[in-house]
């Protein structure tokens, strides 16, 4: 059943809250910019959830153990991705991200990269199939530009080699 | 920023013909994103899907983005869940 409802924060308080936080990224990280998508592309759903197979982004900083960690130092962000298999086991999961507090997640990797929920999403028949793979990125990027023009499309471009038809996206 | 680089990565998945849905623990900045779906959930950073080692919470959360992925039916579709961070009693019991 749907749970949800509209957002309780009203759009101009939205936006002064949008305008503050770009305001204080731009003064406190040389070389902030902002942008945002410039169509609201939308594609319907291909078919029934049962037969759709789904893969995660997440932004939480999520790599396996022995892929290389992200650059939490540069003041620049990094603007990698990691290709994190489907049937990865949640303990070869590691998180390096220094703008949140993963002590959660290295709990339980699955409270910002529900990789468990997802297989037993799929062995309950609510999706059809796990991905071959889910894409792991860290989040934090002043200058989002190579974000944008590289690794946006690079993963979108593998995710639909991959036939993946719906993406679970969650931040850190 | 985490946010900023969820929508911009959403967006071209959308547009590479995927259906996709986003969490969002700061709706400021998902609502500016133009992105398809998203669902924001009062939860502190680090913890979009629950607290650790409760399965029945994530499965509650990840139960409503696949819902919204099923109902919305235009782009720009941010909505609010309900659920209180440690106070699922109306939820979970």
């Amino acid at each position: 059943m749907a749970l949800w409802s509209e957002l309780s924060i009203d759009p101009e308080e939205l936006g002064r809250k949008y305008r503050d936080w770009v305001a204080r990224v731009e003064e406190t990280h040389h070389g902030a910019n902002h942008r945002v998508n410039q169509t609201a592309a939308f594609t319907p759903l291909s078919g029934p959830l049962e037969e759709c197979t789904v893969a995660l982004v997440s932004t939480a900083g999520v790599h396996l153990e022995d892929q290389p960690p992200f650059d939490t130092e540069s003041i620049e962000g990094d603007p990698s991705y990691r290709i994190i298999p489907g049937d990865a086991a949640p303990n070869r999961l590691r998180f390096s991200h220094t703008h949140y507090d993963t002590s959660s997640a290295r709990l339980d990797p699955n409270v910002v990269f529900p990789i468990d929920r997802l297989t037993e999403l799929m062995n309950a028949g609510r999706i059809g199939e796990v991905a071959p793979f889910h894409i792991g990125m860290m989040g934090f990027n002043p200058d989002p530009t190579e974000v944008a023009e590289r690794t946006a499309p690079e993963v979108a471009g593998l995710l639909a080699d991959a036939d993946v038809d719906v993406v679970i996206l969650v931040p850190g | 920023m985490c946010h900023r680089s969820v929508g911009l990565i959403q967006g071209a998945i959308e547009s590479a013909g995927i259906s996709t849905v986003s969490l969002t623990l700061r709706p400021e900045i998902t609502f500016h994103m133009r992105i398809s779906r998203a669902a924001y959930v009062r939860f502190p950073l680090g913890n979009p899907l629950g607290e650790p080692n409760r399965p029945d919470q994530h499965h509650l959360v990840l139960g409503q983005l696949l819902e919204l992925l099923e109902l919305a039916q235009s782009p720009e579709t941010v909505v609010e869940l309900p659920f209180r961070w440690r106070r699922w009693d109306r939820w979970l019991g």
